[in-house]
């Protein structure tokens, strides 16, 4: 297990590393940079351009780029937080930005797990052939058209809800009010995801032999889903949480845009319009390792929940 | 063999089972009746798709949706087993009739410990606490011949091999001490020695606990080892039913001769043909007018095409449905190369 780890890690460096170099690259290949504007001065152009290197050929670029970053020097936001180091416009505005993917999260495991088990044990009843179709309807919607529709109707049309984020700083009622559109157009994707794994799962998993021998023995249709069958349908739910947990993380990216949320999307993507690289460069790394470290988790997982893969090759025969 | 208590434990009578599948009903069993008695075993022969297995799976409650019991009684301690609800099922499986099915591999839960498996019984059925639930879950594997139980306890599905994994499934079975106890071809998926291990302990227990053991197969060899009395089962139907002694040394039945025939035993010699029983199974979507094996009895009477034939009795204890019992029908003498064998074998027996 620790070899494995190890292994895992040390391939998600070399991804890290090539996917900096990359988004790098392209960002400064870009057309243009902070002191295209013809308004500013010569004097001052030529000293702006001194101080970041902007002059120098791009692979120098780099290398002064991942010196200061080896030095936790993260640079500094130059427009559209004029003078901030980016580390500290990451820290305040990275808050709400967990907030509401966690609970996202939250909401979404309980309510798609909810359903998959439903649709599972009524499969093929009319039920069950409805939550299908709106499943199928969910997956295929994307986000932010989900969202989009989300504040057309149950904001804009009924008034339910408020249209875009309380800009209260703390977590009260109104703040949550303002924050379960945004959680809804976040969510219903992946829930859709999870009832429709569970629910496959779960079917397979209610007409094996073990759930006969289970009912052989005895034991209640309750006891016999919930130790049996349901233990083993949710084998494989861990990792595509996880994975899902990615999906919702950047569409997280253009959600917090369409419900004003100030969260690190809408710093994000005001930074690249404005071609404050080295903010966009933050945030983006940041998300890189974030969902490099996912998939390591959601790998790790099926270990966890599977004596199976746990114990791989320790076969005591 | 062992001298079999008359005292019936359960009386099956006229079971009628049909499965509705997209092309139409499916007559699996028709008209099934057999005694089991207490602490015999009764060995239900037929090949695949005869209705042996379904049959059973009405006696444990464990049929498929789309399975209908058409008609047709059960009788076990004066209940009817077959008009049972749900809930009064609970009460009798596991603890009354238990069934140790045919696929050890697929039978485990594989992410549950496998002492766990046998525990819950004790800790969901009969309220003990765990600790005693596990002490009585490592008794039973030691029962069964599983070295090491403790150790064993605590291990998953996966690092058993299939002849262990049996005698979990065997000891999940007896856990709750079962009057009954079904086995549904429970060697056919496990190499050949371990089937001689498996079908010991069957033996061994059956003895100490005085269970009535019903035992499917399709497996001769393995029926005139273990039962006391058999049942020939055919097309959803009981074509022979009588002793061992009956079926192994005075078959009636065409189908009986056919597997017997086809069955290899010490004396067939270098190059001999085992005997082949021509064509397939009837399409049970449609069942044949008439006797179901007309169309591969080689001894076919006409009226074998035209009417199907009623259970003729042979002695107190033998039955078979064939016309050839008819006192009308014409003398047909069993197959040489058959005869032969059970002067043979009835030679050995009486010499040793």
């Amino acid at each position: 297990m620790g070899k494995y780890v190890a292994q895992r890690l040390i391939a998600a460096a070399f991804a890290f590393i090539i996917i900096v170099a990359l988004i790098f690259f392209v960002l400064f290949s870009m057309p243009g940079n902070i002191v295209s504007d013809p308004t500013i001065k010569e004097t001052v152009r030529k000293a702006i351009e001194e101080k970041y290197h902007l002059n120098e050929p791009l692979p120098v670029q780099f290398a002064y780029f991942i010196r200061n970053y080896m030095n936790l020097d993260f640079g500094t936001s130059l427009f559209v937080r004029p003078g901030v180091a980016v580390f500290d416009v990451f820290k305040e505005r990275i808050g709400v930005t967990i907030q509401l993917n966690l609970f996202s999260a939250l909401f979404t495991l309980p309510v798609g797990m909810f359903f998959g088990i439903t649709m599972a044990l009524k499969k093929d009843s009319i039920y069950d052939i409805i939550a299908s179709s709106l499943v199928v309807f969910f997956i295929s919607v994307p986000g932010f058209v989900m969202a989009a529709a989300l504040q057309y109707f149950l904001a804009y049309k009924l008034g339910w809800f408020p249209i875009v984020l309380a800009p209260e700083v703390k977590l009260n009622w109104t703040k949550f009010h303002s924050m379960i559109l945004p959680i809804f157009a976040l969510s219903f994707g992946s829930i859709a995801s999870i009832a429709r794994l569970l629910r496959a799962e779960l079917a397979e998993a209610l007409t094996s032999e073990y759930m006969l021998l289970a009912k052989a023995k005895g034991l209640t249709f309750r006891q016999r889903v919930v130790r049996h069958a349901l233990r083993n349908a949710c084998v494989p739910l861990a990792s595509t949480f996880l994975y899902l947990f990615i999906g919702v993380l950047s569409s997280s990216l253009v959600i917090e845009n369409i419900f004003g949320v100030p969260g690190l999307s809408k710093v994000l993507v005001s930074s690249i319009n404005a071609k404050d690289h080295q903010l966009t460069l933050g945030i983006t790394y940041f998300y890189v390792l974030i969902g490099l470290l996912m998939s390591i988790a959601a790998d790790l997982s099926y270990g966890i929940v599977d004596p199976r893969i746990r114990m791989g090759g320790r076969k005591d025969e | 063999m062992r001298t079999i208590s008359t005292e019936k434990i359960l009386e099956v009578r006229d079971l009628t089972i049909s499965f509705n599948t997209y092309a139409g009903k499916l007559q699996a069993v028709r008209g099934v009746s057999f005694d089991l008695h207490k602490g015999e075993t009764l060995a239900i022969v037929g090949e695949s798709g005869s209705g042996k297995s379904v049959t059973n799976k009405a006696l444990m409650g464990i049929l498929p949706r789309t399975a209908r019991i058409e008609k047709g009684q059960a009788f076990y301690k004066g209940r009817d087993l077959l008009s049972m609800t749900e809930k009064e099922w609970e009460k009798v499986r596991g603890s009354e009739i238990a069934m140790i099915f045919q696929d050890p591999l697929s039978s485990l839960n594989p992410v549950t410990r496998v002492g766990k498996q046998i525990a819950e019984i004790f800790i969901l059925k009969h309220k003990l606490p765990r600790k005693e639930a596990k002490r009585r879950a490592i008794e039973l594997m030691d029962a069964v011949g599983i070295p090491d139980p403790e150790k064993r306890y605590n291990q998953y599905p996966f690092q058993f091999s299939g002849g262990m994994r049996q005698r979990i499934v065997i000891a999940i079975a007896l856990a709750s001490d079962p009057e009954i106890l079904i086995c549904d071809e429970p060697t056919t998926a496990l190499d050949v020695t371990i089937q001689a291990q498996i079908l010991k302990i069957i033996d061994r227990l059956q003895k100490e606990k005085q269970l009535s053991v019903i035992f499917i197969t399709h497996d001769l060899g393995v029926v005139a080892h273990m039962a006391d009395r058999v049942a020939v089962m055919y097309a959803g139907k009981i074509v022979e039913y009588g002793t061992a002694e009956d079926i192994f040394y005075n078959p009636q039945h065409p189908y009986t001769w056919g597997l017997l025939s086809s069955m290899p035993d010490m004396e067939t010699e270098e190059g001999e043909e085992l005997y082949v029983i021509q064509g397939s199974p009837p399409n049970m979507l449609y069942p044949p007018k008439g006797d179901a094996f007309a169309e591969r009895n080689p001894y076919a009477l006409n009226i074998d095409f035209k009417e199907e034939p009623p259970m003729f009795k042979v002695s107190d204890t033998h039955y078979a449905a064939t016309w050839l019992l008819h006192p009308k029908a014409p003398k047909i003498e069993r197959p040489a190369a058959l005869q032969r064998r059970i002067e043979k074998s009835l030679k050995r027996a009486k010499g040793v």
